[in-house]
């Protein structure tokens, strides 16, 4: 007899790897605006599968990243291209702290 | 409650410009806003120094604040004295920057004080803010694990705090649990969706998702880069030297590695595919140590000796 527990616990998707979003969808979890979704796409920050706005598709990494990207533009009232280039200097440096710790 | 300095929080002088503020701020920011600075308490300076600059960046807040008198310590307890706002407009209401409704200049996170909030009232919790139908936010919140649930899968009990609408169309602030299943293969900075486990929607608006943000517990053995997991193997000259078969832990249990003969420090041994779980699974590495036994007992020091002897030629400095 195959015995399982079936659990009460929500299950969820692991947004990096199973989840793509739409500029709709990516909008309303980031809290942030399509105009400004546009703004990182411009920048290079965002890299949407897809020709079109409508059909762009962002990987689940962007949602991370846009967050970060808005707090850092908001917080410390940086232009999107300084954001970007905030965002490529910590990029390298969580890639030389994780070669440091390993 | 206790009374805040915010001139000693930006480190300005009372009579200093509005430009020194801007800049004296600017400064703070960089150095402890929480995404870029890796000091412990950079949470907590960058909510104070927002706050401070809410305050002094304002010329009326400003003027208000200094109205109170610079004799106040910062950390001495504090009430406001009556009417000290009088001829100030930021609490009426409508069309204040402050009012309830209103919302502050900065971004959603501001989490002001007691302190801030006896002085120039609550952020928009409150009144005002009724839509006729809309979804509800999507949530985010963080979840520490540990590195052996993510080879196993988990179960996490999470506390949220969520904003929701009272009957009589106020909000305020709820405290609820959630049981989360956190599956098998998750990976450090990976998010996890939980469809309309957000906030509640608002007059029969869809329920917002909830994201958690998945975090590792720092472990004493294990460090995890990405999907591969690193432990350090500690070996003996001997084992090294003559190669050795040893027990290695790793997050699923111990497993026997064979150590090659003539292995140096620095060498790493990888078990491919005992990384993290999942598609694309991780490695796993052992990193290679040699530990000397100290030569404490005359046996030790004739048995080192002895090894001197036998390596007449051995240049541990060859260049030197």
């Amino acid at each position: 007899m195959n015995e399982r527990t079936i659990s009460s616990a929500v299950r969820g998707s692991v947004v990096e790897e199973d989840v793509e979003l739409t500029i709709v969808e990516l909008c309303r979890a980031c809290r942030t605006s399509e105009h400004e979704i546009e703004l990182w796409v411009v920048e290079g920050v965002l890299q949407p599968r897809g020709a079109s706005r409508e059909s762009w598709r962002f990987g689940g990494d962007a949602l991370a990243r846009i967050r970060l990207a808005t707090r850092l533009r908001r917080d410390l009232d940086v232009n999107t291209s300084g954001v970007a280039l905030a965002l490529d200097l910590l990029d390298r440096i969580a890639e030389l702290e994780s070669r440091l710790a390993r | 409650m206790k009374y805040k300095d915010y001139y000693e929080t930006l480190g300005v002088p009372r009579t200093a410009t509005q430009d020194e503020i801007k800049q004296a701020y600017r400064k703070l920011a960089r150095k402890y806003h929480p995404d870029v600075s890796k000091l412990a308490d950079a949470e907590a300076r960058f909510k104070e120094i927002n706050e401070a600059n809410e305050v002094l960046k304002d010329p009326e807040k400003r003027t208000a604040y200094d109205q109170m008198g610079s004799n106040w310590k910062a950390g001495q307890e504090f009430q406001p004295p009556p009417n000290w706002d009088a001829g100030f407009e930021f609490r009426s209401g409508q069309g204040s920057p402050f009012g309830a409704g209103g919302t502050f200049g900065a971004g959603a996170d501001f989490d002001p004080s007691d302190f801030f909030e006896s002085l120039f009232g609550r952020r928009g919790a409150g009144a005002g803010r009724r839509r006729a139908s809309a979804q509800g936010e999507d949530h985010h919140a963080k979840v520490l694990i540990d590195v052996e649930d993510a080879y196993r899968g988990a179960e996490r009990t999470i506390s949220l705090r969520a904003p929701v609408e009272g009957p009589d169309g106020r909000i305020e602030i709820q405290e609820r649990t959630l049981d989360v299943h956190i599956p098998k293969g998750i990976r450090p900075g990976q998010h996890l969706r939980l469809a309309g486990q957000g906030n509640a929607g608002i007059g029969g608006g869809k329920a917002g998702d909830l994201y958690l943000e998945i975090a590792f517990n720092p472990h004493s053995r294990f460090r995890v880069d990405g999907a591969d997991v690193y432990v350090d193997l500690p070996l003996a000259p001997w084992e090294a030297a003559l190669g050795a078969t040893v027990d290695v832990p790793t997050p699923d249990g111990a497993v026997q590695l064979t150590v090659p003969k003539g292995s140096a420090a620095g060498r790493k041994l990888r078990l491919k595919g005992r990384g993290l779980p999942g598609k694309n699974p991780g490695d796993f590495y052992a990193l290679l140590a040699i530990v000397v036994p100290k030569a404490e007992t005359d046996a030790a020091r004739t048995a080192y000796e002895s090894l001197a002897k036998a390596f007449p030629n051995f240049q541990p400095r060859p260049n030197s």
